[in-house]
């Protein structure tokens, strides 16, 4: 990490596809109310059924958001597209005529192509033909997505996907913000995008039982992260994108600067697949503390990982309480999934857009559905009520992922621009 | 359906270019048919006519060569 380094980097737009449409004002005004976007989805295919709690974007339509060039995208594609266009439009910045070398893509997805292929699948598999549509490479490969973002806003720097699971797009953002400070380019679209309810990926997931049931208080509330009856964690399609550019390069166009990213923390456990480790976590957050060159005491709101496994929350509030020391009983932190579910490789990209929204509102979204607060995620001060406005200086983001990858950032108000 | 309309159709659906600008003297990249969007073409004509086109068709340059190659592989054709 280059912690000295002079080069600052401003968020200067942003974009999402969520459950309540592709407007990030909305979006976070419908998180900062605690509504949850979880519902019931059901698919009616006999023994291949799904039943289960899952949060869909039933207003995203690829057709008006991307146009005809979406045919030649898998859903997950699309989505980025959709994302990055609100985002590059907010930016204002130009689309050249020729690849600017000094323009990167940095994109995070888990799941990528995941429901082109298994479409394949089921082309062969069930209605027994031999084969399937030449583009199924093209969507389905991993880093679809950033060569489409490449190609339409002429990004000719780094085109770059990372894939770590649920830190995906944490990654791909945290990754943006080191080129920048490195010099390695002056402006970086980067986000992330999934869309996981192919079946395959859903009885996966089930057979890991740490899927939440729709339970008794039904499937709205079925993800309750921090609190004693939480149940596991509820899927989730959407993407989100931000527009990062080197400071300078930003207030010299005159560009609005939305929040500065500031820090950036990168570990892994190395010491489990699935089971995290409050060490790997805590030296993530240390890092990403470190470098935006801030203390425990300056942070004022922390949208957690939360994703409400019995074994996750409690290990990720140690971490926290750790490094945080005397000031963790004072500082905000909410699981904004108890809303919006688990967005997979594009969860990281989507809590760093409600930090940044966060900082500019100067208000912080709850943890919905946290009744009776779990013993042990006590000793942080646990958002529990809606509309809550308070001044923000900083905010941190927390991305942990199954492979005990862990990324952090840390976001601040636009001092100076 | 013919080839002309099958063309037309599949540039409709794939991209923002008119159906009156694919006429038979267009060169197949201006209207968005490239390489890649070729094979699709090909794999919409087999579907819908049962033809298994072979693999190793001279590449088109434009509409008019495309046409020409699918009517001559069409069924019934006297080739």
């Amino acid at each position: 990490m280059s912690g000295e380094s002079a080069r600052r980097v401003a968020i200067t737009g942003l974009g999402v596809v969520s459950p309540w449409g592709s407007d990030v004002e909305e979006f976070f005004d419908r998180l900062l109310a605690g509504e949850s976007a979880i519902r019931h989805h059901r698919t009616d295919d006999g023994h291949l059924s799904i039943s289960m709690p899952a949060v869909h974007c039933p207003h995203f339509d690829a057709t008006q958001e991307v146009g005809r060039a979406s045919a030649a995208m898998d859903r997950s594609a699309q989505m980025s597209f959709a994302a990055s266009n609100q985002a590059w439009q907010q930016a204002g910045l130009p689309i050249p005529e020729q690849p600017d070398r000094g323009a990167a893509v940095y994109w995070g997805t888990a799941l990528a192509g995941t429901l082109t292929y298994e479409q394949g699948y089921r082309e062969m598999l069930q209605k027994g033909r031999e084969r399937v549509p030449p583009l199924s490479l093209i969507l389905g490969m991993n880093n679809a997505a950033a060569s489409h973002l490449a190609i339409h806003f002429r990004l000719g720097g780094p085109c770059l996907t990372y894939t770590i699971a649920c830190a995906s797009a944490a990654a791909a953002i945290g990754e943006a913000w080191q080129a920048i400070r490195d010099g390695r380019c002056r402006v970086a679209l980067t986000g992330g995008a999934d869309s996981p309810m192919s079946l395959a990926v859903v009885r996966a997931w089930e057979a890991l039982r740490v899927l939440a049931p729709i339970g008794n208080r039904g499937a709205e509330a079925a993800c309750r992260p921090f609190s004693k009856d939480r149940a596991g964690l509820v899927l989730a399609e959407g993407a989100a994108a931000l527009v990062l550019e080197e400071w300078e390069h930003a207030r010299g166009r005159g560009a609005r600067i939305l929040a500065e990213l500031a820090g950036y923390g990168s570990t892994c456990d190395a010491s489990h697949l699935v089971k995290p480790s409050a060490d790997g976590q805590y030296d993530a957050m240390h890092q990403a503390l470190t470098t935006a060159a801030l203390g425990p005491g300056d942070i004022d709101y922390l949208n957690a990982h939360g994703t409400a496994t019995r074994e996750g929350d409690p290990i990720e509030i140690e971490a926290i309480r750790r490094l945080y020391g005397e000031h963790a009983p004072g500082l905000a932190v909410s699981a904004t999934k108890s809303m919006h579910g688990h967005l997979m490789g594009a969860t990281g990209a989507t809590e760093a857009l409600v930090c940044v929204q966060a900082l500019r509102r100067n208000a912080t979204p709850p943890t919905a559905h946290l009744a009776e607060l779990e013993p042990a995620c006590a000793g942080v001060a646990h958002v529990r009520e809606a509309g809550v406005e308070r001044p923000l200086r900083a905010c941190m983001s927390n991305s942990f992922a199954f492979g005990g990858s862990n990324s952090v950032m840390v976001l601040r108000q636009a001092e100076g621009t | 359906m013919d080839a002309l309309t099958l063309i037309r159709d599949f540039v409709c659906s794939h991209s923002e270019i008119d159906r009156e600008a694919v006429v038979p003297d267009a060169v197949l990249a201006e209207v968005g048919i490239d390489s890649l969007m070729l094979l699709e073409v090909m794999f919409e004509y087999e579907e819908k006519t049962g033809v298994k086109l072979p693999d190793d068709l001279p590449t088109p340059v434009t509409v008019q060569d495309l046409i020409d190659q699918l009517d001559r592989l069409a069924p019934g054709s006297a080739s």
